[in-house]
């Protein structure tokens, strides 16, 4: 089973929230927008652990940006819709009251807090309202507390006290797994390991040193109660009934060097995450419930960053391997998170993406389910995320490019042109190609509509061999790759090509005259080419050639100026490069670029 | 190995297990592990069978959060057993659901699937008043046909009907199916649905449509139907796509030899072919725990059948033959005057509540009950002319006077258990607020007149205005509870037949010793009694003069009803003659009494 969809209105940060999930979430987004609020959402609907009395929400849960005082007609609705379970009998059974579609089907759960039926004033205080929970979109159809039983969320908070609970055996996770198989040994065979337990003890016990400690405590109590009151204390290793054995067993780390509560935080978190899984699967397998859904807030605070890798990979992509197998899925997991490193191990379809509306003043929620990506583009986004840790999903803006050309210069460039990427929280990333479309299907307006802006290439193409001139590749990719995916259905059958080709920069496409390094030359660069390729490059004639070309003394031969950056290494001339225009603080700049960053600099500022 | 430990308590339905290892069909329904029909002759411990095995199943073979559905024949049966079923820990709800196959496909059918097909329904459903439906069925005959003289083939054509696009719906009945058409179209028009459409909608539901299955049987992998005979096609075929094709594990429970509701289109075979599918194991019980061995030999000599059936009884029973040649009135003060206090004599302990009287319609009912009103005997009627019939609400409400009477001090009836019933009737109250309202008007009304020597009239009267009405208005599904509710306030009102009941006997209504009971033969199913005296068994009522053949063997299975009820004692009572508005008929006494005698005699 899994979420689908949850829908927020007038909750909190949240004006008006309609977002699918995939198998899992990961929700992202900075700090203060909302994502303990989320999941708070989501308790409201699915903990059984949460009480009625926390259900009944004040009046400052409602969203900020509703006109006050409250009208009669405002009320706070979260509706969670689940998928995913008919072949789950158990499940089925649970969720078949609520169903909204049936193939395939899906159920929902909504709660509602609203005035009290038959108010005549608008309401004014707290207790003018009461909360409602019902299933499949039918108000009468109200949803029993069994439901959140069998179905539950459970809750680790950010700052929980893992040590604390595995140290207490009340709390400790360790506690349900030892009962269950206590119950489940043969009661001769726990006597006769009692025995033996017994046997060992006594014999340490007997040892003069310890016998006389033993003796010293009880001869104290005595003398501060006398003996008709004192507790009969007695030194062992375990307690001497066979029921109890097992459970007296506790878990050491560090191969029983260390008790739990010497481990560190990272392991006491390890430990816990894993026992708390396991007890969950437990449940589902004892059949006391049939689904848990695992909400786990920042969980990086705790953990090294490798683990963390480890941990989540498991956890996330678990799921997507055995797609086939659904007795499996016990849980659905759902984490907030800031940490680039659980976000480079997180499956494109489970991240939930949190971000201040453009007018601010509320939050939304976006997520990548339904993007019309094949599973390669899937792949692609998906190492890219890997390798650079989830920057594309905790930027403010984007700009993609086609090169680490443009990614070492694009910064410098827009810098001194007054933007400063890094403190508007815009990152340049390139897609090492010209295949756009999956980022800008991520990123566009159908996506996680992030203000985002391309800069591509003309790419002329020499005449064919019979002398026919080619048409340059830019434009094509321009159309058919990236407004594609950017403009809605209408807009794209009402447009002819051309007609989509000048309406690319409204939609942040940018395409230069040539190429990259031709544009940078020509718009007023070449001195710093010049440089640069003096002192990058290896032989004379190259540097000569530069020279020449930048002082106006040779016209400029494209194809050698090109060939001759390609020689001495892209990267290594445009990092050269933009060292360079650091230093001189030129305004210069290809017009492309400047635009596309004026582009994302303006909606990033916006919001 | 067992996590249940030594010392932990055996749950109640294992103990009472114990009482069915002697039974060998008993004991073979309570071990059968899939398909099972139980074919149960009268008084052979069918109910004690089936609550047994449903609870052992609850226990073992249905884990929450499933459940067993349980459909009785009709709301009585229902009460009846819930209460059996509360005796050994289970309670109705979620996991163990109990009603009348109306409110199963009602509930469990049409309210959570019905909006996602294309089923001609309006939401919130609202059921039509039993009023509703007879008008509107005039309205839809007179339109078609230009006669309203024509109810029972209606009712009949329509349950046995089923598949609208097959050939016979239009060529069988042209009529018929266009009257019918109208009247379904009239009932859509204005919103509602009718009893018969709940079913023949779950019919269509359950087969047109995969994932309703497939949901009914994650919620329900057992499903129990009770007094299977009676309940007609389409619960039998909602049956067969639920069990044979879907895969719910089916306990069917029922008497070919009971099946008296052929005019509603029941018909024994239904259950006859049902026992000799290969995939059902069919057990019968063939031992007779109610009455005496003669009446049992009397009985199949009536049914004119070798059943086989054993009583467990070391008294045999007897049968007294009472010709009564004055006529049907002097029947009704025969039997009041010499029949039930000879009876009331003939055996220590024996009480008035022990008695039954069966007749064959409410015209009879009038002539009984005109007689008895002249005793000191209290009485409960059940029959077309009782005061009030029965509904939900009224069963409810007897057991808020029962609790008003006595039960809050004994807590034979709990308070929490009639509010949780209250607040199920008020199911469009949505939120918890508005369900305060509700209950604790109830509570308090309750709690304020705990008086059972209140006259009924002023009891309900307050209750009706300060807690009934505005649910009834209100709920879209009790307009016909709600014209029954009205029907019994009236019936208690100054010169209305039960102006002289008190809340205690209203409370009692239930089935009490002090109570005479006066029933159609047809409303006598499932009960029994010391003593059963059947009045007016003339030959052209039963059978009646112009009866097919299979009329006639109903006729045999009705009277057989009759017989089998009791314990110790039937007395059959005739004039030799009866009339009605065509005349007066002499025919003599009915045949099968005729042949019930010659075998004894014999």
């Amino acid at each position: 089973m899994r979420i689908s969809k949850i829908k927020l209105e007038n909750f909190r940060n949240f004006s008006s929230v309609d977002v699918n999930l995939g198998d899992n979430a990961v929700i992202v987004g900075e700090n203060k927008i909302g994502k303990s609020n989320l999941l708070y959402a989501l308790r409201l609907v699915l903990d059984p652990s949460l009480p009625d009395s926390a259900r009944k929400l004040r009046a400052e849960d409602f969203w900020d940006g509703l006109k006050r005082p409250l009208s009669k007609d405002d009320r706070i609705t979260i509706a969670v819709d689940l998928t995913d379970f008919e072949n789950d009998e158990n499940q089925l059974a649970v969720l078949a009251d609520h169903l909204i579609e049936p193939e395939p089907m899906v159920s929902r759960l909504t709660y509602v807090w609203q005035p009290l039926p038959g108010l005549t004033h608008k309401p004014k205080k707290d207790a003018d309202y009461e909360f409602l929970m019902y299933g499949g979109d039918r108000p009468e159809n109200r949803v029993s507390y069994e439901v959140r039983q069998r179905l539950p969320m459970e809750l680790m908070p950010a700052l929980r006290d893992c040590e604390g609970d595995l140290a207490r055996w009340t709390r400790s996770p360790l506690r349900p797994l030892l009962d269950k198989v206590a119950g489940e040994i043969d009661h001769d065979e726990l006597e006769k390991l009692a025995k033996g337990v017994e046997k060992s003890t006594e014999k340490v016990t007997k040892v003069e040193q310890v016998r006389s400690v033993g003796q010293s405590i009880r001869d104290k109590l005595t003398e501060m109660v006398g003996s008709a009151q004192a507790l009969e204390t007695v030194l062992r290793f375990s307690p001497t009934d066979a029921d109890k054995l097992v459970r007296s067993l506790r878990i050491f780390i560090d191969g029983g060097l260390r008790s739990v509560a010497d481990a560190s935080l990272g392991s006491a978190n390890l430990l816990y995450l894993a026992l708390k899984t396991l007890e969950y699967e437990q449940f589902v397998a004892d059949g006391e419930r049939d689904h848990t859904f695992l909400a786990i807030e920042e969980p990086e605070a705790h953990l090294h960053p490798s683990l963390q890798r480890l941990i989540f990979r498991t956890y996330l992509q678990a799921r997507g391997e055995t797609k086939t197998n659904d007795s499996r899925k016990t849980s659905t997991i759902l984490i907030t998170t800031h940490s680039p490193h659980i976000a480079s191990v997180t499956p494109l379809r489970d991240f939930v993406v949190l971000r201040a509306s453009e007018d601010g003043g509320a939050t939304e929620a976006l997520s990548t389910v339904g993007l019309d990506l094949t599973d390669e583009d899937v792949a692609d986004l998906e190492r890219y995320i890997d390798v650079n840790r989830g920057e594309l999903l905790f930027a403010r803006g984007v700009i993609l490019v086609e090169g680490d050309a443009e990614k070492f210069l694009v910064p410098v460039l827009a810098h001194n042109q007054g933007h400063n990427l890094d403190e508007l929280g815009i990152v340049v990333c390139s897609i090492s190609g010209t295949n756009f479309y999956p980022y800008l299907t991520l990123l566009g307006p159908r996506g996680l509509n992030v203000p985002v802006a391309a800069l591509t290439d003309l790419d002329p193409r020499g005449p064919k061999e019979d002398g026919s001139p080619r048409s340059p590749l830019g434009p094509g990719r321009v159309v058919n790759q990236m407004m594609s995916t950017l403009v809605d259905d209408a807009t794209w059958d009402a447009n002819s090509f051309d007609e989509l080709s000048n309406m690319a920069s409204t939609y942040g496409i940018f395409m230069n005259n040539h190429t990259f390094e031709v544009d940078l030359f020509e718009a007023g660069l070449a001195g710093e080419c010049s440089e640069a390729m003096a002192a990058v490059a290896e032989g004379e004639p190259m540097k000569e050639r530069m020279q020449r070309w930048a002082s106006g003394m040779d016209v400029l031969d494209v194809d050698v100026f090109l060939s001759d950056i390609e020689t001495v290494g892209k990267g290594r001339f445009a990092q050269r490069l933009a060292s360079l225009v650091a230093e001189s603080g030129t305004v210069s700049c290809p017009a492309y670029v400047a635009e596309g960053v004026k582009h994302v600099a303006g909606r990033c500022k916006r919001r | 190995m067992s996590r249940v430990g030594a010392n932990a308590a055996k749950p109640p339905y294992m103990l009472s297990a114990d009482q069915l290892r002697e039974n060998d069909g008993q004991w073979q329904a309570y071990n059968s592990t899939g398909n099972c029909v139980i074919l149960a002759g009268p008084g052979s411990g069918k109910t004690k069978t089936l609550t047994i095995k449903l609870a052992r199943m609850l226990a073992e073979d249905v884990l929450s959060p499933r459940g067993i559905a349980c459909i009785t024949f009709n709301n009585q049966c229902a009460r009846e057993l819930k209460k059996r079923l509360s005796a050994l820990g289970i309670v109705d709800g979620r996991r163990a659901w109990i009603g009348t196959v109306h409110s199963f496909c009602l509930q469990h059918i049409v309210m959570p699937y019905g909006h996602l097909t294309k089923l001609p329904i309006k939401y919130p459903i609202t059921v039509a008043s039993t009023d509703e439906v007879r008008r509107l069925q005039e309205k839809a005959l007179n339109e078609t046909i230009g006669s309203v003289r024509w109810g029972p083939r209606f009712d009949r054509y329509r349950r046995n009907h089923l598949d609208r696009r097959a050939r016979e719906w239009g060529l069988d009945d042209e009529q018929a199916a266009s009257a019918i058409e109208r009247y379904e179209s009239l009932l859509v028009e204005r919103g509602l649905i009718d009893f018969d459409g709940m079913v023949l909608m779950g019919f269509y539901l359950v087969q047109g449509h995969k994932w309703i299955r497939k949901a009914l049987v994650a919620r329900f992998p057992i499903l129990f139907v009770d007094e299977y005979q009676d309940l007609g096609p389409a619960l039998h075929r909602i049956v067969h796509g639920l069990c044979f094709e879907a895969g719910i594990r089916l306990i069917a429970v029922g008497d070919p030899d009971q099946s008296i509701y052929g005019f509603t289109g029941a018909e024994p075979s239904l259950l006859r072919r049902l026992a000799r599918r290969s995939d059902v194991e069919a057990v019968r019980l063939l031992l007779n725990y109610r009455c005496g061995s003669a009446i049992i030999r009397a009985s199949e000599v009536a049914l004119g059948e070798e059943r086989g059936f054993r009583s467990s009884r070391d008294e045999p029973g007897a049968l007294f033959f009472h010709e009564r040649p004055i006529g049907i009135e002097d029947q009704a003060h025969f039997i009041c005057e010499t029949v039930i206090p000879e009876a009331l004599g003939r055996r220590v302990g024996r009480k008035i509540g022990d008695i039954a009287v069966l007749y064959l319609d409410k015209y009879d009912g009038d002539v009984m009950a005109g007689a008895v009103e002249r005793t000191d005997w209290q009485f409960i009627r059940i029959d077309g002319n009782n005061p009030y019939q029965p509904s939900p609400v009224t069963y409810w409400l007897e057991d808020c006077a029962a609790w008003c009477t006595s039960a809050w001090r004994t807590g034979k009836i709990r308070l929490s258990e009639l509010v949780r019933r209250w607040l199920a009737f008020n199911e469009s109250l949505r939120t918890e607020s508005e369900r305060q309202v509700a209950r604790s008007a109830l509570i308090k009304f309750l709690h304020n007149q705990r008086d059972a020597n209140m006259p009924l009239n002023s009891w309900l009267s307050l209750f009706f205005t300060n807690v009934l009405q505005v649910c009834l208005d209100r709920e879209p599904r009790l307009r016909d509870d709600k014209e029954k509710v009205e029907q019994l306030l009236t019936a208690t009102g100054n010169g209305h037949p039960l102006e002289a009941f008190t809340v205690a006997f209203f409370g009692g209504q239930g089935g009490s010793p002090e109570h005479l009971s006066l029933t159609t033969l047809h409303s006598a199913k499932g009960l029994e009694y010391d003593v059963v005296v059947m009045l007016a068994l003339e030959e052209g009522r039963i059978p009646y003069y112009n009866d097919s053949d299979d009329s006639i063997r109903e006729k045999r299975r009705l009277f057989y009803v009759g017989l089998t009820r009791a314990r110790h004692e039937v007395h059959l009572v005739y004039s030799g003659w009866y009339s009605n508005r065509f005349g007066t008929f002499g025919n003599g006494r009915s045949r099968f009494v005729d042949e019930v005698e010659a075998h004894l005699i014999s």
